[in-house]
């Protein structure tokens, strides 16, 4: 299945075409007023707080990132639980594990509705990618691959997503209008994904009483999309995806960015989290939901990191990202001292970089016999190496940015992204990779560019396309740092810091669907909705305090998935609610680890359980034994649970056998002699009630044996 | 050519850009018209957007508000409490367009356009592609065109495919004689998909041993995609018109569903075999004449005509109306076939089941057409394989009738030949017997090779073992 490389150079003359339009103004410094922006992009406030004193994100107090001028949103991805997928029938939420087939394709940007092209899908282009889809037949069919037009859209996904904006107060909207969102990388074979806006402009209570949170967090907008493919793999100029996910319906929940500290943005990624699990119709599981986060600070402007898949890693990841943007911020105050100006950066027309500008070198030849490994085998593979002065930035690429990184990972991130060298390392630079390269080699290409000793010089090497494309990306980059910080779409990984992954799309990436009809959305189905709407966590919550439940107990089970189930359980007010709560947070999760089930498809009937609620209630079941009969009754589900209850029914200590497995503990007592009395008492205890699983009152027991044992102790006192 | 093309047509007026009736209302009421910024009040909610356009072929209940955010939604007309205008900003829509760059190395190819969409734009009122089509505007969109060729356009028709017929081939003929004759070194044809295997037969008949490539290209899933064919096919289409070595008429589509080669098919052999995949057009009964990719022209067929330095040409457009194709099925009355001889048809093609037949039943009505002068002729359901009327006595019978059997020729072809025999010798029953009989431009061929039928079979093994190491 090899393929030639993509060689026209036909790209190159699209990319002239298209750059005039969109891609450098995208990237000058003042955004020429091009029609509707996206709201709210820059940071209300433009004074960076550059002398704010760095610290980890468990040293930081709210008052610190209000210093900062810290904000943030969330975009909340959420799969429903429906049969089939959004646009066609295939069956939603199986997981492929065979290839069946694989299909490879490019893509190219498209104009927009409103005659524009969007900056993010020129850079997808430039690219380059061959896009592969491996297909697997039962998870996949022609819809997916984008070679048959959709089919109607899934009604009952429509309906969930309905009742997520009915739970969030959103105002709705009176037809769905198809939308197509573009995505050049590859992650969906259309090229765009279908998107509709279900509602606008909602709220939902946002109560953190650990953080001193009591507020409203408003919610902008809830839009109903397809997911797009799982990423297989990305090497070079080929990026890989598997087809299963893609087309599963979902929701995006989008707050306004009124997240105030890292914190705050994880217990509002929860909440939103538990607003949709309130529908009962969401997807759980790895991947299941999603969020892209919004961050910025004062000075700097919106960066979304995308698809992180947990609300653990959150904080730190949103805390690193406001440290990477002050240190750009101050990055540039650097520049803006040394009185640098970007447009001596500037790049003329597409071309071989190398012939247009003196900042830009073939090093090729004067690097062949270098000591560097890495490079001198890309030269062997007949690769180009191109050597880029940035005059001025001497000492600069060594500025951190992020953890363990500095700004020369922002250069090379964009080349890795953009130029696409199969091969690491792909570049080194003058300010600490000396060791790289020779003395005698770094000062040949410093004399051969004319560098002088402010400036900074970066090496990469890739094929040579690439290599024209690399050297395009670091003086692009590096002109940016002039901005502060450049809108981009960037990824979570795993230490908590974030790479970039592409520039932050614009609406202009946005046009209807031409293949789907509006689809009305009728007062009668609102109302359909509306009567069947799960009770929000909020209301819940309310509901169980009123039912004698902690505020935590009552947060916890409202959230949890065996609610509804305690709900028909219908406990009595106080304590059997309350015991009945622990009971199922404790043994029900056990069970679902044990059995390896999901817990919700651990979940027992109501009709199963409520015998022994109402035993509970009526004293024929001690709360000590609810556990060992709960277990039971979910361990062995044929068991008749009169007979489990039978087993449990309560003795009192005074009863025969309990009296005796009373005397004969005491009469093995002796053995513990000389222990303090305490901790013969807690041992005796032990021994009686063990055998009796719950079935006494251990107060009863306590008593009896603190008699019985009192009177061991004092005979035997008497007969010495 | 793609299904977003498709439903414009209504002739409401233009000035209320679609909009009619209770939504058109509310408008007025509060003095908006598209184009307006708009906040607006209503039962749901309020809204803040831009009042586009709607499409005609939708109801007349909603107004479509864009947000800021880039997407569109539809407020119904009676949920509105008030609308009140806080701006004003009419889109301007258009293709970069550019000036074609000529390289005098480059060879020279005609482009002429029939209304497909190849390199296209969106149009608000019908949420419908327009076709982008001057050299410039293609130069804005497949800038890669230049590298190859210097194109020349002229935009013929804009009819969408479904609506191509004989009068636009007839244009389509003559045109591409005069570019043979005005020294072009190749010619494309952009067409939609639907009928693109009818004109090209037709063009293939019209237009005989042409000296250059005469090269149908169009898109198969929207060129307002990313993902859509529309590019790569222009771009081999014109590798094969302007430096391919073929001179036939030839349909250029992508081969695999992934975007790989495309095929050169021949104009007399291909047909478009599925509603959507980007790999519906195939070859029936012998492979494809060669394939094409990047630049470069890989020849499969060992039959085909060379390029020529000359500029002979047969151009005969010429057409009879009178002819019809029918698709024979079980339990077929008579007085189908009656009914069309007394509307005046000379000539009629069926598509008989197996190899060639139709039920007993019909025998009267084909011997009583055939009295009348009727022209008969004998083609194929199952699309592969031979008209053999001799092996069954059913067949035999039939052959009795007067119905001629048309060996391979796919049922379309023969539909589109026999209209053009009849229109090029009208009453001359055995010239258009002789003419139909004799093959032209591979419509029949001597031979199936064994590979001119490749239906795999999905869910057996060794084809899915197949299929995964290939690209599909």
């Amino acid at each position: 299945m090899e393929t030639d490389s993509y060689a026209s150079g036909g790209w190159v003359l699209l990319l002239r075409v298209l750059s005039e339009q969109v891609y450098m103004s995208e990237h000058a410094a003042p955004v020429p007023d091009r029609g509707i922006r996206p709201p709210g992009d820059l940071n209300p406030r433009q004074d960076p707080p550059l002398d704010f004193i760095d610290r980890p994100l468990h040293q930081m107090e709210p008052s610190d990132y209000q210093v900062l001028g810290y904000i943030s949103g969330l975009e909340v991805h959420q799969q429903l639980l429906t049969d089939s997928k959004l646009f066609c029938r295939c069956p939603a939420g199986r997981k492929a594990t065979e290839v069946d087939a694989a299909v490879l394709r490019r893509m190219r940007p498209t104009l927009s509705e409103l005659g524009e092209y969007d900056g993010t899908a020129l850079m997808e282009f430039k690219t380059r990618k061959e896009v592969v889809y491996l297909l697997e037949r039962s998870t996949v069919c022609t819809y997916e691959m984008d070679d048959a037009p959709p089919f109607h859209i899934d009604e009952a996904a429509v309906r969930v997503a309905i009742e997520l904006a009915l739970l969030c107060n959103m105002s709705l909207v009176s037809e769905l209008h198809v939308m197509r969102k573009q995505y050049l990388d590859g992650s969906i074979p259309t090229g765009f994904q279908r998107t509709a806006m279900v509602g606008l402009t909602g709220s939902i209570p946002f109560r953190v009483p650990e953080l001193g949170v009591d507020r409203e967090l408003r919610i902008r907008q809830l839009s109903l999309e397809e997911d797009s493919c799982r990423e297989v793999s990305d090497v070079g100029h080929r990026i890989t995806f598997r087809t299963d996910r893609l087309g599963t319906p979902l929701t995006e929940v989008v707050t306004e960015p009124e997240l105030l500290t890292p914190l705050e943005l994880q217990a509002g990624g929860r909440l939103v989290a538990r607003v949709a699990r309130a529908t009962r119709k969401v997807r759980r599981g790895p991947g299941a939901a999603r969020q892209d986060v919004n961050v910025s600070v004062a000075g700097g402007r919106r960066i979304e990191i995308k698809g992180i898949h947990h609300h653990r890693g959150l904080p730190l990841l949103a805390h690193n990202e406001a440290f990477r943007q002050l240190n750009l911020l101050r990055l540039r105050a650097e520049l803006q001292r040394r009185e640098l100006d970007p447009s001596a950066l500037a790049l003329p027309d597409p071309g071989l970089p190398w012939e247009l500008s003196d900042l830009i070198m073939d090093a090729t030849d004067l690097l062949a016999n270098t000591g560097h490994r890495p490079l001198r085998r890309a030269v062997e593979r007949g690769e180009t190496a191109c050597a880029v002065r940035l005059p001025g930035f001497g000492g600069l690429l060594d500025h951190p940015v992020q953890p363990g990184a500095t700004f020369v990972r922002e250069l090379a991130e964009r080349v890795r992204v953009i130029a696409c060298p199969p091969h690491r390392p792909f570049l080194t630079y003058s300010d600490t990779g000396h060791a790289d390269l020779s003395k005698r080699h770094w000062r040949q290409l410093a004399r051969s560019l004319g560098a002088a000793a402010g400036d900074a010089v970066v090496v990469v090497w890739a094929a040579m396309d690439d290599a024209a494309t690399a050297a395009r990306e670091i003086l692009t980059r590096a002109a940016e740092a002039f901005v502060g910080v450049p809108a981009e779409t960037r990824q979570a990984l795993r230490d908590g810091t974030t790479g970039f992954e592409r520039i932050l799309p614009g609406p202009d990436r946005m046009y209807p669907d031409t293949d789907t009809p509006p689809v009305p959305i009728s007062d009668s189905v609102v109302a359909e909705v509306a009567g069947g709407r799960g009770e929000t966590p909020w209301a819940r919550e309310e509901r169980y305090l009123r039912l004698g439940l902690g505020e935590v107990a009552a947060r916890r089970l409202a959230s949890s998935p065996w609610a509804d189930l305690f709900d028909e359980l219908a406990p009595a007010a106080g304590s059997p609610a309350r015991q009945l709560s622990t009971a199922l947070e404790l043994r029900l999760p056990f069970h679902s680890r044990k059995h390896g089930l999901s817990r919700a498809d651990v979940l027992p009937s109501a009709a199963r359980l409520e015998p022994l609620v109402r035993a509970l209630e009526q004293g024929a079941l001690l709360p000590y034994a609810l556990h060992p009969a709960l277990d039971e009754a979910l361990g062995d589900p044929d068991r008749p649970v009169g007979r489990i209850l039978a087993s449990y029914r309560p003795l009192s200590a005074d009863d025969a056998s309990p009296a005796a497995t009373i005397q004969a503990v005491v009469s093995r007592s002796h053995l513990l002699d000389g222990k303090p009395p305490e901790v013969v008492l807690r041992w005796a205890m032990g021994e009686v009630l063990r055998p009796w699983r719950g079935r006494l009152d251990p107060h009863q027991v306590e008593r009896a044996l603190a008699d019985a044992l009192g009177a061991r102790v004092t005979t035997a006192e008497a007969m010495t | 050519m793609s299904q977003g093309t498709k439903g414009s047509g209504s002739s409401t007026g233009a000035s209320d850009h679609g909009y009619r009736g209770s939504a058109l209302q509310v408008m007025r009421r509060f003095g908006i018209t598209v184009w307006c910024e708009l906040r607006a009040e209503t039962t749901r909610g309020s809204f803040q957007g831009l009042l586009l356009p709607r499409s005609e072929t939708s109801d007349d209940l909603h107004l479509v508000l864009k947000l800021d955010s880039g997407y569109n939604i539809g407020i119904r007309h009676d949920t509105v409490l008030s609308l009140e205008k806080t701006g004003y900003r009419e889109a301007r829509y258009q293709i970069p367009e550019r000036e074609f760059p000529r390289n005098p190395a480059n060879p020279n190819v005609k482009l002429l356009g029939t209304g497909g969409t190849i390199a296209s734009r969106l149009d608000y009122r019908t949420g419908a592609v327009i076709p982008a089509f001057s050299p410039g505007e293609l130069y804005g969109s497949v800038p890669e065109l230049a590298d190859i060729c210097n194109i020349e356009t002229e935009k013929l028709f804009g009819v969408f495919s479904e609506n191509m017929g004989h009068e636009q081939y007839q244009v389509l003929a003559e045109k591409i004689g005069q570019a043979i004759g005005n020294g072009y070194d190749g010619v494309m044809i952009g067409h939609g998909t639907d009928t693109m295997h009818h004109t090209a037969a037709a063009l293939s008949f019209m237009v005989q041993r042409p000296p250059i490539p005469v090269v149908m290209v169009g898109s198969q899933r929207s060129s307002d995609r990313p993902s859509s064919d529309a590019a790569r096919n222009l771009i081999n289409a014109a590798w094969a018109a302007g430096h391919g070595p073929i001179a036939e008429v030839l349909v250029c589509m992508f081969g695999p569903t992934s975007e790989f080669y495309n095929l050169l098919h021949r104009g007399t052999r291909v047909r478009k075999m599925h509603s959507s995949v980007r790999s519906t057009f195939r070859t029936l009964g012998d492979i494809p004449v060669a394939m094409v990719e990047h630049g470069k022209v890989t020849i499969l067929h060992e039959h085909w005509m060379p390029r020529r330095s000359d500029r002979d040409v047969l151009i005969q457009p010429h057409w009879d109306e009178r002819v019809t194709l029918m698709y024979y099925y079980p339990g077929m009355r008579p007085d189908t076939i009656d009914s069309m001889v007394d509307c005046g048809y000379r000539g009629i093609v069926l598509a008989g089941t197996g190899l060639g037949h139709v039920n007993r039943l019909v025998y009267p009505a084909l011997e009583r057409a055939s009295a009348a002068g009727v022209h008969l002729y004998m083609t194929l359901q199952t699309l592969w394989g031979f008209v053999q009327m001799h092996v069954y006595e059913t067949g035999r019978e039939i052959l009795e009738l007067g119905v001629v059997p048309l060996a391979n020729m796919i049922p379309e072809v023969a539909f589109i030949k026999l209209s053009w025999a009849l229109g090029l010798h009208g009453d001359d029953a055995d010239a258009v017997r002789s003419l139909m009989t004799t093959p032209l431009a591979g419509e029949m061929t001597d031979r199936e090779p064994h590979d001119g039928y490749l239906v795999l079979q999905g869910g057996v093994p060794e084809v899915e073992a197949f299929v995964k190491r290939v690209w599909r």
